[in-house]
């Protein structure tokens, strides 16, 4: 009975519309995306979901090995999702666990369907993705990621992928929840990818249970929460391709 | 400033031929890859900025010998797959390790590329950049590669793989111009730029005297192949769309 008066008393969305960390319902935590940061990778990215740090690298299409892993008429997408051991509280098991292999595995899915992987036979497309600090949301920030890393390897596909977590806590529908929030006695956690020209969904789970009219609103609200996480992957793209600083003029070489 | 165009990016919903790194969905035209919009009246196409090496017939590629196996030598081409080369089609003993140069005769279904009117070059180095830069360190006409070969006074040769075979003169200063290019070519007037490099660079550093190679005699020899390849590589650079 202690925890129930406790849950009654923890009010997730004010009377004037805010949240605990100051935001509204629909508004997402600040993104900050970097391109080209590992130069060893055909593309790299490094991105900042407010506490979330995530890295991404991509290499490929290459020769896919082992051989028999290989598909004649397609690229195969090879998604590695892992957590740093420090990117928790309690120290995390470096050994992928059953969490690590699933995200990975619906992450690749998402890309197949992004990536024209039919132009590249029997080759794999890998991607790497490390989070180095995690505040919920993580598979979704570590896909935004990779999908500005494949788009800055010159991979071609259809369209980036975006996408955010939409959930509720309180009761009310809200946007981007962050670790607090979803640990909420009857949170809702759903993260959700599109690919944005056409609104394809691409990836989407859920944890926890919502009435169609709950759903149709957290759908909408994600779907204007994406418009603007895919407008920061674009500038994020372009901002590489800005007038570069004249240094080298008398023979050296920038790094 | 030409328009950088985004995976994805919506390109134009009018009727037009869809060229390079162009896709229809729903009867509009979007870019697949990041790159520099070219947008003509009747077709549009994206050139790329990023990207691999995928062979294309009648490509002039460098390449470098790998394994040898019972009836020919596998070719590293900087592709997703090595290529291989029957010893009936090569006059020359080759062995691991050396560069060859090549002409991509057929691409199969799986994109592995056959190669043909092979040639073998002695020494040099190898100067790899981005393929899809190529078209750049060559420029219209072969302007960017006189620039670099009046500059550097090297015997080059540009393959459309991304990997340029260099020999003599000054490398040292290829090297950074290539950088140079990699790094600058999604900008407009280039060869104005990297000419003025040139200039600036041999201001400061003495001109290196013929007298200091001493395979004079094998310089000679090169040449006389570039000139002979030099059509090879016009032919080549024709078809690619460098502006």
């Amino acid at each position: 009975m202690a925890a129930k008066k406790k849950e009654e008393k923890t009010e997730f969305v004010n009377k004037q519309g805010k949240r605990l960390d100051g935001r509204t319902t629909d508004q997402v935590r600040p993104i900050k995306i970097q391109v080209g940061v590992v130069p060893r990778a055909d593309g790299s990215c490094y991105l900042e979901w407010g506490q979330n740090k995530v890295i991404a690298a991509v290499y490929g299409p290459r020769e896919c090995l082992p051989k028999h892993t290989a598909s004649p008429y397609k690229a195969v997408v090879r998604y590695s999702y892992r957590m740093a051991t420090f990117s928790v509280p309690d120290r995390k098991n470096p050994k992928p666990g059953r969490r690590d292999i699933e995200i990975s595995k619906v992450s690749s899915e998402a890309f197949e369907r992004a990536i024209f992987t039919e132009r590249f036979p029997n080759t794999a497309i890998d991607i790497f993705v490390e989070v180095l600090d995690s505040n919920a949301g993580t598979r979704i920030a570590a896909l935004t990621c990779a999908a500005v890393a494949v788009a800055d390897a010159g991979i071609p596909m259809r369209d980036l992928i975006s996408g955010v977590a939409v959930g509720k806590a309180g009761g009310k529908i809200i946007v981007d929840m962050n670790k607090f929030e979803e640990d909420a006695p009857d949170a809702v956690d759903i993260p959700m990818a599109i690919l944005p020209n056409t609104e394809e969904i691409v990836l989407l789970q859920m944890d926890g249970l919502l009435s169609k009219k709950e759903w149709l609103e957290a759908r909408g609200k994600a779907f204007e929460a994406i418009k603007q996480v895919y407008e920061l992957q674009k500038q994020a793209l372009l901002k590489k391709y800005e007038q570069p600083v004249e240094a080298a003029e008398n023979g050296g070489v920038v790094q | 400033m030409k328009k950088i165009v985004v995976p994805g990016e919506l390109l134009t919903a009018e009727r037009k031929r869809p060229g390079e790194h162009v896709f229809m969905q729903n009867g509009k035209l979007y870019s697949d890859v990041i790159g520099i919009l070219d947008d003509k009246p009747g077709d549009v196409s994206v050139i790329a900025l990023e990207g691999r090496y995928v062979p294309r017939m009648d490509d002039v590629i460098v390449g470098v010998v790998g394994s040898e196996k019972a009836t020919g030598f596998m070719v590293d081409l900087n592709s997703f797959t090595q290529s291989f080369v029957s010893k009936k089609d090569i006059r020359e003993q080759l062995k691991p390790g050396y560069i060859i140069s090549a002409r991509v005769l057929d691409v199969n279904e799986l994109k592995e590329a056959e190669l043909g009117q092979i040639r073998v070059f002695y020494g040099g180095e190898i100067i790899s950049i981005s393929p899809v830069k190529v078209p750049r360190v060559i420029g219209k006409n072969a302007s960017m590669l006189d620039v670099l070969k009046r500059g550097t006074n090297s015997t080059i040769l540009v393959g459309r793989n991304g990997w340029i075979w260099a020999k003599g003169g000054n490398v040292q200063l290829l090297i950074k111009l290539v950088e140079k290019i990699e790094r600058e070519a999604h900008l407009e007037n280039l060869t104005v730029k990297v000419q003025d490099f040139v200039a600036n660079a041999n201001k400061s550093v003495k001109p290196q005297a013929f007298a200091e190679n001493p395979a004079l005699e094998e310089r000679k020899a090169v040449e006389k192949l570039d000139k002979e390849l030099k059509g090879m590589v016009l032919n080549n650079e024709s078809d690619s769309n460098g502006s």
